[in-house]
């Protein structure tokens, strides 16, 4: 058994906006998580390797330019295509709210808004790893 | 629990205070100003060093510009938005692109697809420009093209040949193209500014732009350096000023090493920077920029013209203080933004819309934006005289002390070899990296209040607003476009003037690249096309996985 819980972050495409996940990273690993960061212009290709790679338990990306669904969509199909169904995938970002619920049908296991505070994320994200 | 037994009654009983006092740079305020703090009143406006503004007559002589962001999914639908806030009010163009054009890849590079047209308008050819600035005359409006080098080479090439097909001299051109190859992108990160294109050939890329706006277009802004890409992360106002001068420095002396006057291309350089809601702040920072600005042109570089000594400057309402949570009262701070940033003495302006948390603005909330600009303008009287707010004791008062930790500041980075430098070691970005962990934490502990998020929040608030949505075919639809274009043309033609293009970075490497550039693009090669050549003579390739 792992000790450290090992949360996977990048963002993915083209948009640089990394405010967010850069503070959500380092909220994770002061709360003990193990933190990979992949910084940006990752693949959904090249996530799904780093999660077999680095063996992780949960991947966190962030969206602000509108690219969610697409990337999301492609992410989650990898995952299944791959036998990795168990990984997580939690997303962060500016997500209109009719698209949060589409997310959470796709698979996603949760989006956080601008403004959730640091606490409900370290929250969200302990329950799924332990799930 | 019933809704009265949340009223906190203490609020009066104790009386309401604030959780500090001091500004966004931790500068500790005073319980109050006095004729101590402000000894000597500041020259007047239009006097250097231009502490109160660059002209004499401020708003008087013409309000500044209503220039808002706009740019979404294909050039057709960016052209119908223009037209549209042109409709509205909106007096100057900007224009952005989305990112695969910042980052010169074509619509249907693998890594684009998912980006296109999201956070601009998609562009990759010269027919799209055309398409973009259809029925806009290049000669009545001014415009900001928002793209960095190598690209912005490329962009101001099909923007050249635009305007001669409306038979507009490039010496009739108005606007600006923002040209910086550092701080284009958020964050700005070294990883941002360098995976896809080496940063010392876009540097000099950025110089030839430079240096043919200067001798081709003498209405031309030949750079607009942007310190707001570097504030949204939550770096203070001294960091965002001192960051961008230093910056700016090195430009300068780019510049000058090619033997250029420094009153040539002073007068024509830009700043776009934010406003914070840190409204005597940044009021104060806008008025401490000018007098820095004034004092490097003049005492540093030897500047003679007044001109080259004037701090010009754009702002974009800062995206930080805005929230998601109850998106209306972003209304009342993007107003209150706006109202500092004339006070502060700006040249255009764009507001910041109340829908940011969510999309790009919708038509009904940009024109609100401008609406917005107009009631300050016109309904609450502080444009009917120059700085209104000059010579009083805390503006000024604080116009010093931001100049101090500027100027402080600023030596630091010279010692350390210059932003660039700063910037290739990363300590520029640990230093953003610090300061917005800090901010997070100061809104976590609520030192830093933000109503909707740690004051009056409402969980299981529904939000209903309208927002922006794309079509859903768009990027298909441009997609196929580029591949239709690039099958549709004389391939010959195109390949031997990429063959030029790459045989004059090779053989003359200090060569302005621009008249090849813009051979290139009417010969209908693309932006994508030519950027890969550019990478290929410089040795670079883009990694990805």
């Amino acid at each position: 058994m792992r000790g450290k819980k090992r949360v996977l972050i990048g963002k993915i495409g083209l948009d640089g906006h990394d405010n967010g996940i850069r503070i959500v990273s380092k909220w994770l690993a002061d709360a003990g998580f193990e933190v990979v960061y992949l910084g940006l212009y990752n693949t959904p290709e090249g996530i799904v390797k780093a999660v077999v790679q680095e063996n992780a338990d949960l991947i966190g990306c962030s969206f602000l330019g509108g690219e969610h669904l697409f990337y999301c969509r492609k992410i989650l199909h990898l995952l299944r295509q791959n036998g990795l169904e168990d990984k997580k995938l939690i997303v962060g970002g500016v997500i209109p709210p009719d698209d949060v619920q589409t997310l959470k049908e796709m698979g996603v296991s949760a989006v956080f808004t601008p403004g959730t505070m640091r606490d409900a994320i370290i929250q969200k994200v302990s329950e799924l790893v332990e799930a | 629990m019933k809704a009265s037994d949340k009223i906190q009654y203490d609020r009066y009983l104790k009386g309401e205070k604030l959780p500090h006092f001091k500004t966004l740079s931790g500068i500790e305020m005073k319980e109050f100003y006095n004729r101590e703090d402000s000894p000597q009143d500041p020259p007047d406006p239009g006097i250097f060093p231009f502490t109160r503004g660059i002209y004499r007559d401020m708003y008087r002589g013409r309000l500044w510009t209503r220039r808002q962001q706009s740019g979404f999914g294909t050039p057709e639908e960016s052209n119908h938005r223009i037209h549209f806030l042109l409709n509205k009010g909106m007096t100057g163009l900007n224009i952005d692109f989305d990112i695969a054009t910042k980052l010169g890849l074509d619509p249907d590079h693998p890594l684009a697809e998912g980006d296109v047209g999201l956070q601009g308008t998609s562009l990759a050819t010269l027919e799209d420009m055309d398409t973009l600035f259809r029925g806009i005359p290049l000669d009545r409006v001014s415009t900001t093209l928002i793209v960095n080098p190598p690209y912005s080479a490329v962009i101001m090439a099909m923007y050249l040949l635009v305007a001669q097909r409306q038979r507009v001299e490039p010496s009739q051109l108005i606007g600006t193209i923002m040209n910086c190859a550092v701080t284009q992108l958020v964050g700005p990160t070294y990883q941002s500014g360098t995976h896809f294109f080496p940063l010392d050939p876009a540097i000099k890329i950025a110089s030839d732009v430079m240096e043919h706006c200067i001798h081709h277009m003498p209405r031309w802004n030949i750079i607009n350096i942007n310190s707001r890409n570097i504030r949204e992360t939550g770096v203070d106002a001294v960091q965002e000023v001192a960051f961008v001068f230093s910056l700016a420095l090195e430009y300068v002396r780019s510049l000058l090493a090619r033997g250029m006057d420094i009153d040539a291309f002073a007068p024509r350089m830009g700043f776009f920077a934010t406003v914070h809601i840190d409204f005597l702040e940044e009021i104060a920072k806008l008025r401490a920029m000018r007098r820095i600005w004034a004092h490097l042109m003049k005492d540093t570089f030897g500047a003679k013209n007044p001109r080259s000594c004037w701090l010009r400057v754009a702002i974009q309402t800062s995206s930080l203080p805005l929230t998601a949570q109850q998106p209306l009262n972003n209304i009342a701070r993007a107003a209150i933004q706006t109202l500092a940033a004339v006070l502060g003495g700006s040249q255009s302006v764009h507001t910041t819309s109340y829908d940011e948390g969510y999309a790009l603005p919708t038509e009904e909330s940009h024109v609100l934006a401008i609406r917005t600009q107009q009631m300050i303008a016109y309904e609450t009287g502080v444009c009917r005289t120059a700085d209104p707010l000059g010579g009083s004791y805390v503006i000024e008062k604080l116009t010093d002390e931001i100049e101090e930790r500027v100027l402080a500041l600023m030596e630091v980075i010279e010692k350390k070899g210059g932003f660039l430098e700063c910037f290739k070691s990363q300590w520029i970005e640990n230093q953003i990296n610090e300061a917005r962990y800090e901010y997070a934490r100061q809104l976590e502990s609520g030192e830093l209040v933000q109503i909707g998020v740690n004051l009056e929040r409402e969980e299981d608030e529904a939000v209903q607003i309208n927002i922006f949505r794309q079509e859903s075919d768009m990027q298909e639809k441009r997609i196929r476009y580029i591949k239709q274009y690039k099958g549709s043309r004389n391939g010959d033609k195109v390949k031997r003037v990429l063959e030029k293009l790459y045989r004059q970075v090779k053989e003359d490497p200090d060569g302005n690249l621009l008249p090849t550039l813009i051979e290139t693009v009417d010969e209908k090669a693309t932006l994508g096309e030519i950027s890969d050549t550019l990478r290929e003579a410089y040795g670079f390739k883009v990694h990805y996985i």
